[in-house]
């Protein structure tokens, strides 16, 4: 039978008794001021008698305080808590690479390295617990040596610092005693973009070793030694641009083991047509380059871009030498060039109408005066400046969205030579175009002829004389059926309201002559009376002319429906509906197509399901219930985006019918890398509906972006937090830096109070008693 | 400039005069008007034909089309057929209608331009009161306030630096501001009185006392009225536009 002593390993001293702090002291103090009183009364004693007396009193009393205290005694049995080792081992794709610096792969290095933990494991069993992890795909989940040696690594990122955090999470309240990577170094996440190559830690990443409160033991898989390779290792962009606005990529080119002073051509391509190349010096061993392209997007819509560099003989990994991306392109103002050849009020109340909408940023050129006008005034005395013709019709045309040309001739002005570009800009660029009537416009301003006329929806008449070209009759003019739902004439849903609030509209004052619509014009506004080949005049007609679109208005009286019509009771809505309509019709506004096809996404990965929404609307705009239609989705190669050409394959004919609410889904799985496009083809009452949208579907390669090995990264890591690093295949599990278990385990506990004894009350009174005694022997009582 | 490129300039100049022989306005109701506007019934301006002239100067001047013939209208519909309105006078006028402000707020609002113009050369009179008065009606919470040198309006097509009128009393004119835009400006120098001519061509009234200086400028003042009233600050918009075009950055340079 073993004692107390014998059972417990462990013991501490309790104060059971609830004094605070200055009672103790009080007491203490009193007891100091009792002895004091003592002495002073006890001086006439001999000093032996004297310090027996006070000995013992002061015994009294410390063993009275004693027993206030109630002392008693924590008797412990323990033993040590093993800690937790966690072996993190990167099974992210770049291990799949090879190790450059010694045969074999990264993953095959790690696989070898594992089995050295069986000796230490065995050797630290009563100290640590031993848990096997692979970080780079999903959650952190424990698996044995084995496995993950054998595992393929197949991981799309390396995120150390949140392996890092999700361990600490795990492990929450346990004490970790330390933690060992097995990885080539390369992160994708934080750590990886925070410290760069060349770099130290950065102190929000080092804050994060430290809360982890443990030695990091890290095992570089290789070294950069060996390795050759050219990389696309970055491409900044952004997701948006703006029409017309020039916009700037930066790339960054990455090269190992490639010759100093090799020159490699870097290629930005969009849609795999070739925008721009720079040329790239290697400088060093090791070296990274930044390149800058700059270029201007001229139409609306997705664009995908991609920068490659071409691949060199004995490359460790070419998928990295292309970075593709996709560019949305949107508009951020519309750009609208107003020339008017004499000021009017219908030109100041577009004017107006244009100044005040904050979505346009609006440019007018007014011509004030002529050569046929008196001159008699010094030219300083005038506010007039020349007509920059060459800024507005060539240099700078291509900024616009729209040019409206209000009642304005190009001839005085020597401008001829500038109605090409105009032709261009609408066919090529897809520009928008108004011609707005007036004795100036059509064929009174000698349009007959010209490119510009290729450009209009309307046929100009051949002759000269005045009568033949413009009609001085008042007039309303009519829709015709498309005019009754077209987004410029629509002033109401409902036709029958929209033909009545057409009639009710003051009248147009006169009109330019045209010889009726080009095979391509779509009327919406007819004269009431003229007639030409058999049908109505036009009066205003659209159509898409190249990648443009065009539109003819033949009088210029439309500021009396937003004025003149005040008088009458009106409103100026009409005036500002039918022009707001103009505007967007002529913009090619995204929002006023009537099908549309909805991906959500712009990328995914290969093996996925695309789901596709076809939106269909009547003219009216409300959803086109029961519509069927056709989707047709082409594919591409990566490749064509790389070296160029069109070939496309056809991969889904599908046809669909839209439900109640005017829409259909489909799904597409996307099996390939590529780029898909589908294309939504529905019938409408004046021809084929389309819309397009275009997905590219690329692998997740980040970790091949850079594939260099960062053995760096990995020993400032174990520097930062006391662990040690080794560099494959040269690895000693013995090695490891590990931290001993700090915690215990109480197995057994006892408390025994010291105060609450018999003995202890014996002593009390033996001490009181002997006290008395000898006070009355030597004469004190 | 080579010999070809003058031979091509000329020939545009030709087909160009080819072109003005044969082009004609789209009728009268699309010229330019103005309109003299009553400020009660049975009044009538001492400058009627006043504007006429201003109308002849402007066509000579400047390319716009007018239509010379002048209407006089009271305040009602018919005013909205013209956009800008005259309204000179000498004496205190009836309070307007409540319709009427309403109607006359409408126009203005809508974009409908008035110049009123103090026939007496005066900066204070009956006339001018009541018109304060009645601007005070359609616009409560405006005043009217001195357009600087510097506005818009006195560079719309001639460059000038005051008011200018038949008389001489105040070299600023006042205007009710409605966001970036004046839609009236008031006048105390008899403006159109430095216009008028009697019916054989004779000036109707002397010009004090810059003679024919100053009525030239007089009528200068109301060719930039019009094109103020036509273009707005468009002047300014011209000032900016190599900024504008410059800014976009839709080049790659």
């Amino acid at each position: 039978m073993n004692g107390w002593w014998t059972e417990y390993n462990a013991g501490d001293v309790l104060w059971l008794g609830d004094w605070g702090g200055a009672w103790v002291l009080g007491l203490l103090a009193l007891g100091a001021l009792v002895l004091a009183l003592s002495a002073y009364d006890l001086r006439p004693m001999r000093p032996m008698r004297r310090r027996v007396l006070l000995g013992l009193r002061a015994a009294i009393y410390a063993l009275a305080v004693l027993m206030l205290l109630e002392p008693a005694l924590d008797l412990k049995n323990i033993t040590k808590v093993k800690n937790e080792v966690v072996v993190l081992v990167d099974k992210s794709r770049s291990m799949e690479l090879p190790a450059a610096s010694v045969e074999g792969r990264r993953e095959e290095l790690a696989a070898k390295a594992l089995p050295e933990f069986a000796g230490l494991i065995e050797r630290t069993r009563g100290e640590h617990t031993f848990t096997f992890m692979g970080y780079g795909e999903g959650e952190l989940e424990a698996s044995s040596p084995e496995e993950l040696g054998a595992g393929a690594s197949k991981g799309p990122s390396s995120d150390l610092l949140g392996a890092l955090d999700a361990v600490r999470e795990r492990y929450a309240g346990k004490e970790i005693g330390g933690v060992v990577v097995l990885s080539d170094g390369i992160d994708t996440g934080a750590l990886g973009r925070r410290t760069r190559r060349g770099e130290e830690l950065d102190e929000t990443s080092r804050a994060a070793l430290r809360a982890l409160d443990a030695p990091i033991n890290t095992v570089a898989m290789g070294r950069a030694d060996g390795l050759r390779d050219v990389a696309v290792a970055r491409v900044l962009h952004d997701d948006f641009a703006f029409v017309h606005n020039s916009v700037t990529v930066e790339a960054q080119i990455q090269t190992i083991g490639v010759d100093e002073g090799t020159s490699l051509t870097v290629e930005l391509r969009r849609e795999g047509a070739l925008v721009q190349t720079r040329q790239v010096v290697v400088s060093g061993e090791e070296a990274r380059r930044d390149v800058t392209f700059e270029f201007v997007p001229k139409r609306i819509g997705k664009e995908i871009y991609t920068v490659s560099v071409p691949a060199l003989v004995g490359e460790a990994l070419t998928e990295n030498n292309a970075g593709h991306f996709i560019l949305k392109v949107i508009r951020d103002k519309v750009r609208v060039l107003q020339v008017v050849g004499r000021p009017s009020w219908d030109e100041r109340f577009l004017r107006r109408f244009l100044k005040k909408d904050p979505n346009v940023d609006l440019i007018s050129f007014f011509i004030l005066r002529t050569n046929s006008n008196v001159q008699a005034v010094p030219q300083n005395e005038l506010s007039l400046i020349p007509f920059p013709t060459q800024e507005l019709f060539d240099s700078e045309l291509g900024s616009f969205d729209l040019v409206i040309l209000q009642n304005f001739n190009y001839g005085p002005y020597d401008m001829r030579q500038y109605l090409p570009r105009i032709k261009e800009f609408v066919r090529e660029q897809g520009g928008g175009l108004a011609m707005l009537g007036g004795d100036l416009s059509f064929a009174s301003g000698g349009y007959e002829g010209t490119p510009v006329e290729d450009l209009l929806p309307v046929e100009l008449p051949p002759g000269r004389r005045a009568e033949e070209l413009i009609d001085l009759e008042s007039f309303r003019p009519e829709l015709t059926k498309a005019g009754l739902r077209h987004p410029i004439t629509q002033l109401a849903f409902d036709p029958d309201t929209n033909r009545e609030i057409w009639a009710g509209l003051p009248a147009q004052r006169g009109t330019n002559i045209v010889e009726g619509a080009k095979s391509w014009g779509t009327p919406l506004l007819v004269h009431p009376k003229l007639r030409k080949k058999g049908e109505a005049m036009p009066v205003l007609t659209v159509g898409e002319s190249g990648r443009g679109r065009v539109m003819a208005w033949t009088t210029d009286n439309t500021w009396r429906w937003g004025f003149e019509s005040l008088g009458k009771g009106g409103t100026p809505r009409e005036y500002q509906t039918f022009w707001n309509g103009a505007i967007r019709w002529l913009i090619k506004d995204p929002e006023l197509k009537l099908v549309k096809v909805e991906l959500g996404e712009d990328v995914f990965a290969p093996g996925e399901d695309v789901p596709v929404v076809v939106r269909v609307s009547q003219p009216d705009y409300s959803p086109a219930v029961g519509k069927k239609g056709k989707l047709v989705v082409t594919y591409r190669g990566l490749e064509q985006l790389i070296v160029g050409g069109e070939e496309r394959e056809r991969v889904l004919e599908k046809e669909f019918e839209t439900g109640a609410t005017g829409q259909a889904s489909v799904t597409l799985r996307v099996d390939r890398p590529g780029v898909y496009e589908v294309d939504a083809r529905v019938e409408g009452e004046t021809g084929e509906l389309r819309d397009q949208d275009t997905i590219l579907v690329v692998e997740d390669v980040k970790e091949w972006r850079d594939i260099i090995p960062r053995e760096e990264l990995l020993a400032s890591l174990a520097r930062e937090t006391g662990g040690a690093h080794q560099v494959a295949p040269r690895f000693s599990a013995g090695d490891l830096e590990l931290e001993e278990p700090r915690a215990v385990k109480i197995n057994r506990r006892k408390v025994i109070q010291l105060w609450d004894s018999l003995l202890v009350f014996v002593a009390l009174l033996t001490l009181l008693g002997t006290e008395w005694t000898l006070r009355r022997r030597w004469g004190r009582l | 400039m080579k010999r070809r490129e003058v031979l091509v300039g000329a020939a545009a100049l030709a087909a160009a005069s080819a072109w003005s022989s044969t082009a004609r306005a789209m009728g009268d109701d699309d010229r330019l008007r103005m309109a003299m506007l009553r400020p009660s019934r049975g009044e009538t301006s001492p400058r009627e034909g006043a504007s006429r002239r201003l109308l002849q100067e402007l066509e000579k001047r400047t390319s716009v089309h007018v239509d010379p013939t002048v209407r006089v209208v009271d305040i009602g519909p018919e005013m909205f057929e013209v956009p800008f309105l005259i309204m000179s006078g000498e004496r205190g006028f009836e309070p307007w209608s409540a319709e009427q402000v309403d109607m006359m707020r409408t126009y203005l609002q809508a974009g409908g331009f008035l110049l009123v113009d103090a026939s007496s050369g005066v900066s204070q009179g009956p006339f001018i009161s009541s018109v304060v008065r009645e601007l005070g009606r359609i616009y409560p919470d405006e005043k009217l306030g001195a357009i600087p040198a510097g506005h818009v309006l006195y560079k719309s097509f001639y460059l000038l630096d005051r008011a200018y009128g038949r008389v001489s009393v105040s070299e600023k004119m006042d205007a009710i501001a409605q966001g970036d835009r004046l839609p009236v400006v008031v006048s105390y120098n008899d403006l159109l009185g430095a216009w008028s001519r009697d019916s054989f061509g004779n000036w109707e009234y002397d010009v004090v006392p810059h003679g024919d200086f100053q009525r030239e400028r007089a009528f200068r003042l109301g060719v930039n009225l019009v094109m103020y009233a036509l273009c707005v600050n468009y002047k300014e918009d011209q000032v900016h536009i190599p900024f504008i075009l410059k800014r976009r950055r839709w080049k790659v340079n």
